[in-house]
C-alpha cells in the first residue's frame, strides 16, 4: 500500500464537481506508486475506512460550494465526534472516525477544496475553476511532497 | 382526534433511492390507507431512443450504482438476442462471476449498512445512533464483516471489469477480455474469508430472529404470489432460466414461463402518486396479482440451490412454514442464504477448467429487429427489452425492474406494519422506524426502478380523513 492515498471525490457530470477527477488525472504519473495512490470516486463510501488504515496519509479532493469560485482551502481533518445519519454517502471526518474506530487508523487526514461556481449536468468546468486547476494541483502536490519527507514509520 | 389525518413519513431514511410514506387514518384514529410513494424520476427508456443498440449495456449501468452489473446483464443478454448469437461458454460463466460478486455486495450492502442497526440495536434504537456507527459501537466485528464482505463482492468487479462501479467489462457477445489467472487465483484465495463472514453472519442473524418475532408477524407477512428465474431442475439461479412461480401455499402455479415473453403474463399498472409503477400477474388481474421478487420470492420458488452449505441452509429455510414463508422479514435471511450461495457457486465457477479459455465474445451485427434480456438482479427478476431499425439505433425500451414488482407488496406491508404500530395523531421513533424497517426488507432501489437524481430520503404524513397534515416527521 502507498504511503499515501489521494481520495478524489465528486460526480464528473455535473460540472465543476469533477474537478476532484481532473485533478487526480493531472496528478497521475507524478508520484511512485509505493509513495501515492489515487483514486476518482462518486462518492465515500464506509469500505474506504479500511483503505484508509493501511495508509500514513489520506488526501481528500472535493469541489465546495462556499466561498468564491476558484478559491481553494485546506485543512487537517479530525475524526468526526458525532454519528452521521447515513452511510451510503460520508464526509471526510466520517471516514476517518470510523477508521479510527473500527481499524485503530492513526492516518494523518487532509482535505483540499476547490469552490465551484456551476454545478449543473456538463463534463466541462467554468472558467474560474478551469483557471485555478493548476494551482489546485500544485497544492495537493505539495502536501504530498511535504508529507512524503516526513521519515517513514517502521513496520 | 382530530377528523380526517394521515401522518406523512419524508424521506424514507437507509434505502436506495427518494421516496416519501403517508398514512391515512380514519375518524377512530386508525391506520386505513398507506401509500409508499417515489418521489424522484428518471426516464431512461426515453433518453436511450436514438443510440446504437451497443451502447445500451454501458448506458443501462449508469441507472445504479448499486446494481450496475445486474443492468449490464440484462442490457448485455437483449443485445445477444438482437445479434441473434450464442455467447462463448467461458463467457456466460465469467457473466455468472460478474453477476455473483454484484448480488453479494449489493446484499452486504443492504445487511450490514441499512438493516443491521435495526437488527442489532432494535426497531426502538435512537434514530441518531441506528447507523453503522451505531453497529461499529456496539458490535465491532459486525460492522467489520459487513465493510470486508463488500470489499470482496467489489473487488471481484473491479479485478474483471476494471473498475467498482458501471464497468463496462459485458458486452453484446460476451465479455471484452478474459480472466487473467492472476486475478482468478486472487479471487480463489479470497473466498475463504468471505465464506466465514457469511457463515458468522447467518448464525448471528438466525440467534437475533427470536426478538423479532412480533415484526416478523406483521412485516408484509401475507399471502401473495412469489416469482423468479430457476434452472431446469428448478435450482437457484441469477443468470439464466425458465421464470418460475408459486402461490402462497407453495404451490406452483406457473412454470416453464420464458423470460422473453414476460409481456403475456406481467402487466404494469401506474398510480397516479407515485412514478413507480406497480407490476402484476396478468392471469389474476389488479391487484389480486400481487407477487413478489427477490431472495425471499427466489429461495420460495427453488427447490434447491446447487451447493453445500446453501442447500442446508436453504432446506431449515423452508421448514420455517409449511407454505412458501410469507413474511418479509425474512427477506434478510433470504439475502444471508444466497450470499453462502454466491461464494460457494464463485468457488465452483473459478475452478472450472475453461474459465481462463480467450474465446470470450462472439461477434455479429444485428440479426434482430427486437430482442429482450433477463436475469435475476439482487432486489428480484430485472427484464430488459429493446427494438431497433435496421441500422440498429435503439427505437423502443422497456425496463422491468424488481422494485416495481415489489410495489404492491411495499404497499401492503406499509399498511399492514402501520395498522399494527400506528396509532392516534401522533409519531413516535419506534412506529417510524418500523414503517421504514420493513420496506427496507425488500431493499428497494428506486433509482433502478423509476429509470434520479436522487437523494437518499424520507418523509411520512398523518393525514385526516380530510387530508389535514396532523403530523410529519422528516429526515434529510
Amino acid at each position: 500500500m502507498a504511503r499515501v492515498l489521494i481520495i478524489a471525490y465528486g460526480n464528473p457530470m455535473r460540472s465543476d464537481d469533477g474537478v476532484a477527477w481532473r485533478a487526480a488525472a493531472a496528478l497521475q504519473g507524478r508520484f511512485s506508486s509505493d509513495e501515492v495512490e489515487i483514486v476518482s470516486i462518486h462518492q465515500l463510501t464506509p469500505e474506504l475506512a479500511e483503505t484508509i488504515h493501511r495508509c500514513e496519509a489520506v488526501i481528500f479532493v472535493d469541489a465546495a460550494n462556499n466561498g468564491p469560485p476558484g478559491q481553494i482551502s485546506s485543512a487537517e481533518i479530525r475524526p468526526l465526534q458525532t454519528q452521521p445519519r447515513f452511510s451510503h454517502q460520508l464526509s471526510p471526518d466520517a471516514i476517518v472516525a470510523l477508521a479510527h474506530q473500527l481499524f485503530g487508523a492513526r492516518t494523518h487526514a487532509f482535505s483540499v477544496t476547490l469552490t465551484g461556481a456551476c454545478f449543473d449536468h456538463g463534463e466541462s468546468l467554468s472558467p474560474a475553476v478551469e483557471a485555478a486547476l493548476p494551482a489546485l494541483v500544485t497544492r495537493i502536490e505539495a502536501l504530498v511532497q511535504q508529507f512524503l519527507l516526513l521519515e517513514a514509520p517502521p513496520d | 382526534m382530530k377528523q380526517g389525518s394521515s401522518i406523512v413519513i419524508d424521506p424514507v431514511t437507509r434505502i436506495e433511492g427518494h421516496s416519501k410514506i403517508t398514512l391515512h387514518l380514519n375518524e377512530d384514529g386508525r391506520v386505513e390507507e398507506a401509500r409508499f410513494h417515489v418521489t424522484q424520476f428518471r426516464g431512461f427508456e426515453k433518453l436511450c431512443e436514438g443510440r446504437p443498440f451497443y451502447e445500451m449495456p454501458s448506458l443501462m449501468a449508469r441507472i445504479c450504482g448499486i446494481c450496475p452489473v445486474s443492468h449490464l446483464i440484462a442490457s448485455a443478454k437483449a443485445c445477444d438476442s438482437l445479434l441473434a448469437v450464442k455467447i462463448p461458454p467461458t463467457a456466460d460463466k465469467l457473466r455468472r462471476i460478474f453477476g455473483l460478486a454484484q448480488v453479494t455486495q449489493s446484499h452486504a450492502l443492504s445487511l450490514f449498512h441499512l438493516s443491521s442497526p435495526d437488527l442489532l440495536l432494535g426497531m426502538d434504537a435512537d434514530p441518531a445512533t441506528s447507523n453503522i456507527f451505531g453497529v461499529a459501537q456496539k458490535n465491532p466485528e459486525l460492522a467489520l464483516d459487513g465493510i470486508r464482505l463488500r470489499q470482496f463482492g467489489q473487488r471481484i468487479i473491479e479485478r474483471l471489469g476494471g473498475k467498482r462501479i458501471h464497468p463496462a467489462w459485458i458486452v453484446p457477445g460476451g465479455v471484452s477480455e478474459p480472466l487473467t489467472e492472476a486475478n482468478r487465483d486472487a479471487i480463489l484465495s479470497a473466498l475463504p474469508d468471505a465464506l466465514a463472514i457469511a457463515e458468522r453472519t447467518l448464525e448471528w442473524f438466525k440467534s437475533t430472529m427470536e426478538r423479532f418475532r412480533e415484526e416478523i408477524s406483521v412485516f408484509g407477512n401475507f399471502p401473495t404470489l412469489f416469482m423468479g428465474i430457476v434452472k431446469k431442475d428448478n435450482g437457484l439461479t441469477f443468470y439464466d432460466g425458465k421464470i418460475r412461480i408459486v402461490d402462497a401455499s407453495g404451490h406452483v402455479v406457473a412454470d416453464d414461463l420464458d423470460p422473453t415473453k414476460y409481456s403475456d403474463y406481467i402487466g404494469e399498472k401506474v398510480e397516479p402518486w407515485s412514478y413507480l409503477k406497480s407490476s402484476y400477474y396478468k392471469p389474476n388481474g389488479f391487484p389480486d396479482g400481487i407477487y413478489r421478487v427477490g431472495p425471499l420470492a427466489r429461495l420460495n420458488v427453488a427447490d434447491r440451490c446447487g451447493t453445500p452449505r446453501a442447500d442446508q441452509e436453504l432446506a431449515e429455510f423452508h421448514e420455517l412454514q409449511r407454505t412458501a414463508v410469507l413474511s418479509s422479514f425474512h427477506y434478510h435471511h433470504a439475502r444471508l442464504i444466497e450470499i453462502l450461495y454466491c461464494i460457494e457457486r464463485l468457488e465452483q465457477l473459478l475452478n472450472d477448467p475453461e474459465i481462463l479459455s480467450k474465446h470470450v465474445r462472439a461477434v455479429a451485427r444485428p440479426n434482430e429487429l427486437e430482442g429482450v434480456g433477463a436475469a435475476e438482479a439482487p432486489r428480484g427478476t430485472l427484464f430488459h427489452h429493446y427494438k431497433i431499425d435496421e441500422q440498429g439505433l435503439i427505437r423502443w425500451v422497456n425496463l422491468i425492474i424488481a422494485t416495481g414488482q415489489n410495489n404492491l407488496a411495499m404497499n401492503r406491508s406499509v399498511l399492514q406494519v402501520a395498522k399494527h404500530y400506528v396509532h392516534g395523531n401522533r409519531l413516535t421513533p419506534g412506529m417510524l422506524n418500523r414503517v421504514e424497517a420493513v420496506i427496507r426488507c425488500y431493499d428497494p432501489c428506486l433509482s433502478c426502478s423509476t429509470h434520479a437524481l436522487g437523494q437518499m430520503q424520507l418523509q411520512i404524513q398523518l393525514l385526516s380523513p380530510t387530508g389535514e397534515v396532523l403530523d410529519e416527521v422528516s429526515r434529510s
